[in-house]
Formats: C-alpha cells, structure tokens, sequence
C-alpha cells in the first residue's frame, strides 16, 4: 500500500475517535447557558489540565515552535520563559474569580469586568476586541491543519479539504456540546501531542547525529551565532534584547487574560482543583522542549523546507520514518491545531452573544444558545475563508494579538484588587492601551527599544486608568459590598 | 512558615525568574555551553527556572490548604 493512504487511514481513524468522544462528551451537560459555556462547573483535575495545557499549546507551538528554533535559534527560547511566569499568578486571581463566579453567575470575563465597571459599552468593546484578536487565530490553526494534512498526504490531500475535514469536525463537537466537548477532547488531543512530541523529539536528534548532545555541539561549531542569545530576528540579523525580553513579558501578562483560557477558571469543579493545575501547568510547558529538539534536528540537515513553519512535517517525511508513524505525528500536530481551535471557536461564540449582542438585546436562554451554535459556524467559515489565503501577514496580525489581550490584564486587576478604580477609568484606560498599541504596530520603526507595541500599549493604559479612576468620583460603599460579598 | 512569608517568597521567586530571563538579568546565561544533559545553556537556565516554579507553587500550595482548613473557609 503507499504510505499516503496508510496516512490518511490513520489520520481518518484519529478524527473518527475524536468526534467519538466529543459528542458522547455533550450527553451529560444541562441544556442552558451555564452547561454550553462553563459546563456546569463540573471539570476535574485530569480535564482541567490538559485543556489548559492542550488549549496553550496550539499549531503556533507544534508548527511555529520547531519552525523558530531551526529558523532563529535561541529566539525561540520565549516561548519557553513565558508560560510560567503568566500562570502563576492565577493561584490566587484563578480561584478569585470563580468564586465570584459562582456567587454573581458569570461565565465570561467581560461579565466580571463589568460586574464590578456597569457598561454595556465596555462590554460590547471587550467583545469586539476579543472577536479581533480570536479570527487571525482561528485561521492560523486551521491553515496548520490543512498544511499538516497536506504535506504528509504528498499533497493528495489539499488544504482546502484538510483544514475543511478535521474543522467540519471541530465543528460538529463544539456545536452539539459546547465545553463538555471541549474538555474531554483536548484531554484525550493533549495526552496525543504530548507523547509523539516527546517520542520524535528524543529519536530525531539520536538517529541523525547520535545524541542530543552530539547534535547541538555540532551546531555549536558550524552555527554558533544560532545559539547566542536572543537568537536571530526574521532577516537573518541578531535579534534585539529589547524585542526578546518585552514578548516574554506581553505574552505572560497576556497568557492568561485569552478569553478561552481566562474562562477556564468558570468550568472547574472547586477551588483547588485551579490551584493544582496552576501548579502543575509548568509541566506541560516543559513538553516545548522536545518540540524544539525537532526543529534544531532540522539546522544542519541537507536540504530545506520551502518556509520554516513546514520544518517538522519536512523532518518527518525525509528521514524514512513509517508510515504508522508519520500518520501518528499527523494525528499529534492535528490535536495541538484542533485543540486549541475548538476553545477559540466556542469561547468567541460565547463572548460574543453573552458580551456584545445580549448587552444590548434581552434574549431568551434556549435563544442564547442558538445564536452562539450559529456564531461557531459564522467565526469558522470566516476563518476558513482566510485559510484559503496564503498570505503571511496572518503570522504577524496574531502576533500583535497579543497586544491587544494583553491590554485585559489591567480591567482584570483593577475589578479584583483596586477598589479606587472607576468605570470611567477602565474605559479611557483600555481605549488608550489599545489605541496604543495598533499605532506602534502599524509604525514599529517608531517604537522605543525595539518593545513590543503590546508593552508600550500598557505603559499608557495604567497611569491613564490610575489617573482617570481617582478624577472621578469612586463607586459607592454599596455597589463593592454587592459585588464583593 | 505563616501564609504571608510564603506568599511573599512564592511572589519573589516568580519575579526573580522574570528578571533572570529577560535583559539584563538573563545577560551571563544567555550563552550555547556548557551543554546540560545536552541541551544548550540558555534553554537549560530557563527549563531549570520552570522545574523551580513547580516546587515552589506545590509548598505554596501546602501552607496555603493547613491555613485554608484552620480558618474552614474555601476563599
């Protein structure tokens, strides 16, 4: 048989067991909007960790992660620094807002946001900006499933119908079940990526140079400006401290503050159960190590991908590994894209109906959910559309995501921790930042010290939120009893 | 060990590791060797930072559930 058609029958077999599971997931679930959006509270421990660990690491970490690290070296190490320090501080703020959660019936950020800051404006521009951020997203994971796809079928699959195939199944779950979906298969996708990225990651560098030692002395010798820290900048030029250090910090203030992995916190059982994946998220994080192994395997092998992000399905296909193994790698590279696709799709669904359209409409519960069902199809079609595109400049757009995410760090904190702060505030604070931002985005040869327009973003929304919150009169005794408790 | 001190240290490890891997902090480790258990030194730095974060979270983790079970509440 040709190993491409041993491919796809695995690759079949894989999506087959996943929609398995993910309806099978929704049978259990109450019909209501706390059952689609947070699964009535229910996930434990074991669901709890793999979907934040599974929703973190996308195709971006599978693709994009070997792709850095054979392509810009050390650079790729950010993505390495920054998991932890943006989960640790959800030890605390984690089971904070789940218990507010519980007391007030929130199960969307802006609606703890404006819990404590009453607007139906914020509201809505909270929504629209998470929509902004969450398309290019949704696109890119796609567009890596059909690549994937693609790459390892010798193209007798092409990425319309991959990305179409494993997303109308995404889909399907996510519509018919919401979290629970959600949940139990990011389990099941988290412990797949997790074992066949550890598994290559260890055999590449031992078959083509006889260890992981040996591999990286070599690059040492032939490569070293690989390897000296920061890395390499895209052209090929030394990257910058500034440009390093500040996207380990907008993506660890960001981290978190993603409306999929922020309303994680409203789908745990208890407190401790958020407490214990906290502590053991940096676990997961430590799973980008074989994954970048693959990529450094790539440096000082003949031959070259045609683009960087294609480095580990051209690892796979050159060193003559079996055809059940390509086609497991398949289903591992699959899980990260589909795993964290499915959060994206089902968490804008909801912000969108619960935050914009229901701030401003009174819709009736059975309505709610089947206004967010249409939204999943809408957002994925749009995206679908997109991944059609091979226009780069998607890379960058998600990058700058990040950006504007990051600029929901200071609402969250404020609404937590400073009773002082005022609507008002937060409003000026959160235009600012986010004008900010998309203006040194849109002029980086403006922008100080190489930071990232996300950093600079923040540097301006948090003396504009302090100093606009204590001009205006705070909010009354009453108001933070209610929402406090 | 009291709540607060723990707190504090759990605090201060965190921010000490923001400061040893972004500039200026990261500057002496940012180098390829030596290899540790193979792998280049600056990787090695941070995986090392990150094993740190688990163990300090998990006896954070202890002090915080025997003060959680004296005062009986869950907040």
């Amino acid at each position: 048989m040709e190993q491409w058609i041993v491919v796809t029958i695995i690759i079949s077999a894989y999506l087959a067991l996943t929609l398995t599971i993910g309806l099978m997931a929704g049978r259990k679930q109450t019909s209501g909007v706390t059952g689609y959006v947070a699964a009535d509270r229910s996930f434990g421990l074991l669901v709890m960790y793999f979907v934040t660990g599974a929703s973190v690491f996308s195709a971006f970490a599978f693709l994009g992660g070997p792709g850095w690290a054979y392509s810009r070296g050390a650079a790729a190490f950010y993505i390495l620094a920054y998991g932890a320090l943006g989960m640790a501080p959800f030890y605390w703020i984690g089971p904070r807002i789940a218990s507010l959660g519980r007391r007030h019936n929130y199960v969307t950020q802006a609606q703890l946001i404006t819990g404590r800051f009453p607007s139906r404006n914020l509201s809505g521009l909270i929504a629209l900006l998470s929509l902004i951020a969450f398309v290019p997203y949704v696109t890119l994971q796609m567009r890596g499933a059909g690549i994937v796809i693609e790459a390892v079928t010798d193209g007798n699959v092409p990425i319309w119908l991959g990305s179409a195939v494993s997303y109308g199944i995404v889909i399907t779950y996510v519509l018919s079940a919401g979290a629970m979906a959600v949940g139990w298969t990011n389990t099941f996708q988290g412990i797949f990526m997790v074992v066949i990225a550890w598994a290559l990651g260890l055999y590449l560098p031992h078959a083509l140079y006889g260890g992981i030692g040996e591999m990286f002395t070599q690059i040492i010798a032939e490569r070293p400006e690989l390897l000296t820290g920061p890395g390499l900048a895209t052209n090929g030029e030394p990257w910058s401290w500034g440009a390093y250090s500040t996207f380990i910090l907008v993506s660890a203030v960001g981290l978190m503050m993603w409306p999929h992995l922020f309303m994680k916190a409203f789908t745990a059982k208890d407190d401790d159960t958020i407490r214990r994946t906290v502590i053991l998220f940096p676990t997961f994080q430590l799973f980008l190590i074989p994954v970048f192994l693959i990529g450094f395997s790539g440096v000082l092998f003949p031959g070259s991908p045609p683009s960087s992000d294609f480095i580990l399905p051209f690892m796979i296909l050159e060193t003559n590994l079996p055809a059940v193994i390509v086609g497991l790698f398949c289903a591992g590279a699959l899980s990260a894209s589909m795993s964290t696709g499915d959060a994206l799709l089902h968490a804008s669904a909801s912000v969108v109906v619960e935050d914009g359209i229901q701030q401003f409409v009174d819709l009736e519960e059975r309505t709610q959910r089947r206004l967010m069902q249409a939204l999943v199809l809408f957002t994925g079609a749009v995206a679908y559309v997109f991944a059609q595109d091979p226009d780069s400049s998607l890379v960058l757009l998600l990058a700058s995501a990040y950006g504007i995410i990051a600029q929901f760090a200071p609402p969250v904190v404020a609404a937590l921790y400073w009773k002082r702060a005022t609507t008002s505030g937060v409003i000026t604070g959160l235009l600012a930042g986010t004008a900010t931002a998309f203006f040194f985005w849109q002029n980086p040869e403006l922008k100080p010290f190489d930071m990232h327009e996300g950093i600079v973003g923040l540097l301006v929304h948090v003396p504009v939120l302090i100093g606009v919150s204590l001009a205006t009169p705070a909010q009354s005794e009453e108001h933070l009893d209610h929402f406090f408790g | 060990m009291n709540l607060r001190t723990a707190r504090l240290l759990t605090g201060a490890y965190h921010l000490l590791m923001l400061f040893f891997v972004t500039w200026p902090g990261t500057l002496p480790f940012a180098k390829a060797e030596p290899l540790i258990l193979g792998l280049p030194f600056s990787m090695a730095w941070i995986a090392a930072w990150i094993s740190g974060s688990v163990i300090v979270l998990a006896l954070l983790d202890q002090v915080e559930k025997r003060f959680r079970v004296e005062d009986g509440s869950n907040d």
